[in-house]
């Protein structure tokens, strides 16, 4: 706009917008037109080494034959590669059988340890702890029972144990004598667990009975476990387990995941839950 | 008090969106803090799906990208493309209805967020009614901006012009063509596309998000700014030049590279991530040309506060624009993909590159169109500080979590076993979220001292009567 360059001698391009703005006619440094005709070389280049220009429907294959199904398969062999010994040995046994081999064993609990934590720690917590509502894994008391194949069942097929809601059924005074025994840890004494049937799925020792997942009463391990912990029992005899006449029941399930794992992991956390501590 | 200019151009829409920017920056880096922390902390769900980090962080990013990255885009460009053309806006009615537009837009993103309407689309979220409003109010600030340069007196156009209509056109083609859908109700609909290619095109818009949007744009600030703050000629037109086409063709091949080792042919990843690499040396021309545009006056630094957000801005978009290139190597990129080292990038382009440059010019702006200097020089330095160390402190974090977390996922033992399980990775990740918490704390303080600053500023002028007088002193000119 400027009739006379206001900017003399510093070798702008002549233009000068809104009073002072104006570009100089440097030439772009050296090394930068450089490495910029340096990549566009490495853009032609980078097509010959993979496989990137198309030509109707396909492409260029690249020299170096690179295709990421090949990258993917050739990490999944080297791996394969490893467990291959183990891994064929592992579909031919039971898991009794792999309990009984020392190595195998070993083999099955580092290689069990991940898949354990993607799909059973939500709910029985890292190290089979447990957590309210979830059975512990890493103790000997068991609810369907401790010995492989059962745990292997558990694992497969799920489980969904029931007990009914006695709310209706028992006096609220009764909930309370059957519920002060429980947490005495020695409900066989009190008569109303053998008047009111108690004694149907819990025994007649109160110890529970693993053929319906009926719990141990006397162990002082809880399932439902509460800062309350006498309310909690109330609660579970008042509302029962899985008792859908109850909209107040307690909700516990294992799901079944006979669907989602291969029979070989299914076998593998098996052996890794049964070597948490607890197996029988 | 520049009475020439107030009473030449339209400054009151550029007052409006320069303000409006610094409010939405406190309000999208607040938001960020906040799922940040979700992060850290997942209790502050507080078990409501209004507060979940799915449905903030959509808020969080449409508040900084399309809020904070527009209002400031809307600000600079119809604030230098009347200077940079010597003539007053083609329409102060069409530029308030662009203003408003777009603020209800934002209050309509803000609503419907949380609320869970989305189209599912990364960075394009917003329901197709908010689309068409998008489009129609986008079409709005190109159109006046396209007539005032058309009825420039200057001869030639201004390269910071340049960059801003480049982002104009390709933002107004890449948002209509991703957000094609077919409507079923007012608050849902399907994308047009399907399966891969619907996932090709989200990216080719996702890049180009960043790559137009936040970058020709921001680029056209800088181009404005820079030389305008420093007083200084810009260091050399053929650079621009070459740099500007470069970027122009570039940019929009790169959006494969976020779908490499997906089920997107092999040949349109290499694609992306070649010229990736090939853009490098462009993005640098810019920051070279800037940088390069203080030599012989680096001594400014020492006191021109503002010229320290927009030369650090610099220095980060030259390492971010760096970062991305290699992240898109195929080696890399397997590695780096899923991890929270992609989101250490963007927030070292975002809060470093974005953000920086986009205060210093709004600092810039509110001096010139309010006609007072900044109520408080400190508090500039005080911003400044606490920006550069938050954004550090943001991308250390990510850096570290996020490499950790690649190497955690696959790594396995000698039995050919994975030796992390996935939350094992997460509890691992637990020290660097909460570092980078804390450095969003550290840069929401700096936005915050700004919004104080600009509102005390604006006071300042009001009760010196410095904006009156600019308009109705007798004109130099």
């Amino acid at each position: 706009m400027a009739d006379k360059n206001p900017f003399p001698g510093e070798n702008n391009t002549g233009h000068i917008w809104d009073d002072n703005l104006r570009e100089l006619s440097n030439p772009p440094p050296r090394w930068w037109m450089i490495a910029f005709w340096a990549s566009i070389i490495w853009f032609i280049v980078y097509g010959f080494i993979y496989p990137m220009y198309p030509i109707g429907h396909e492409s260029t294959k690249g020299f170096t034959g690179w295709t990421q199904i090949k990258e993917f398969q050739e990490g999944v062999d080297e791996v394969e590669a490893v467990r291959a010994e183990f891994e064929t040995k592992i579909a031919a046994m039971t898991a009794d059988q792999i309990l009984a081999d020392e190595g195998l064993s070993a083999y099955t609990i580092a290689s069990a340890k991940v898949l354990f934590g993607d799909n059973c720690a939500a709910c029985h917590g890292s190290g089979g702890q447990g957590g309210p509502s979830f059975p512990v894994l890493a103790d000997d008391e068991w609810i369907y029972g401790g010995a492989i194949g059962t745990i292997e069942q558990t694992i497969a097929m799920g489980r969904k144990g029931v007990m009914t809601a006695h709310g209706k059924i028992l006096s609220a005074d009764e909930i309370e004598s059957l519920a002060q025994s429980v947490m005495e840890g020695d409900p066989a004494t009190n008569p109303l667990f053998l008047q009111k049937g108690c004694i149907a799925c819990h025994g007649m020792d109160g110890k529970g009975l693993q053929a319906l997942g009926a719990a141990n009463l006397t162990d002082s391990v809880w399932r439902f476990a509460e800062a309350d912990q006498l309310a909690s029992v109330k609660y579970t005899i008042a509302h029962g387990v899985n008792d859908s006449t109850d909209p107040q029941t307690r909700e516990a399930e294992m799901p079944a995941f006979g669907d989602r794992l291969s029979k070989d992991d299914i076998k593998k956390l098996a052996v890794f839950v049964y070597k948490l501590g607890g197996g029988q | 008090m520049d009475a020439t200019a107030e009473q030449k151009y339209s400054f009151d829409v550029v007052r409006w969106f320069a303000v409006m920017a610094v409010v939405y920056v406190v309000v999208g880096a607040l938001v960020g803090v906040y799922i940040a922390s979700e992060l850290a902390w997942p209790v502050l769900n507080f078990d409501s799906p209004y507060l979940s980090f799915g449905r903030l962080r959509p808020l969080h990013t449409n508040a900084v990208i399309f809020a904070f990255g527009g209002s400031v885009l809307m600000a600079s460009a119809f604030y230098s493309v009347q200077r940079t053309c010597g003539v007053r806006l083609w329409s102060d009615k069409m530029a308030w209805f662009t203003f408003w537009g777009w603020n209800l837009i934002v209050v309509a993103a803000v609503i419907t967020l949380p609320l869970g309407m989305t189209q599912g689309k990364e960075y394009a979220e917003l329901e197709w009614p908010i689309d068409i409003a998008i489009a129609v109010v986008w079409l709005s600030y190109m159109f006046n901006f396209v007539m005032t340069i058309a009825t420039r007196k200057s001869s030639h156009i201004y390269v910071s012009n340049w960059f801003f209509l480049g982002m104009m056109l390709m933002i107004t083609y890449l948002h209509v063509v991703n957000s094609l859908a077919v409507p079923v109700s007012l608050t849902d609909s399907y994308s047009l596309f399907s399966g891969v290619q619907d996932a090709m095109i989200q990216w080719w818009w996702g890049h180009n998000a960043v790559g137009f949007y936040l970058t020709a744009g921001f680029l056209g600030i800088m181009y404005y700014f820079v030389p305008k703050q420093a007083n200084r000629p810009v260091y050399s037109y053929r650079l621009s030049v070459i740099h500007f086409w470069a970027l122009m063709f570039g940019y929009v091949w790169l959006g494969a590279h976020h779908l490499q080792y997906t089920a997107l042919p092999d040949w349109t990843g290499s694609l992306g991530a070649a010229v990736s690499l090939a853009m490098i040396i462009p993005s640098w021309g810019g920051a070279v040309n800037g940088m390069m545009t203080l030599s012989g006056a680096w001594d400014k630094l020492r006191t021109d506060y503002v010229l320290r957000f927009l030369i650090m801005s610099l220095a980060f978009y030259a390492m971010s624009t760096f970062e991305g290139p290699v992240m898109s190597i195929k080696t890399v990129n397997a590695l780096s993909h899923y991890t929270d080292w992609t989101v250490g990038h963007v927030h070292s382009g975002a809060l470093g590159w974005v953000a920086m440059v986009g205060m210093g010019a709004i600092y810039h702006m509110i001096e010139r169109t309010f006609h007072t200097k900044m109520y408080s020089t400190k508090m500039v330095n005080l911003h400044f500080w606490t920006a550069t160390i938050g954004a550090v402190i943001y991308i250390v974090a990510m850096w570290v979590s996020g490499i950790m977390q690649g190497l955690m996922w696959r790594a396995y033992d000698e039995y050919g076993t994975l030796a992390y399980t996935f939350a094992e990775s997460v509890e691992a990740m637990h020290p660097y979220y909460a570092m980078r918490a804390v450095g969003g704390i550290v840069f929401l303080l700096g936005a915050v001292i700004m919004l104080v600053n600009v509102l005390m500023t604006v006071r300042k002028s009001v009760s010196e009567g410095s904006l009156q007088q600019a308009r109705t002193a007798a004109a130099s000119a």
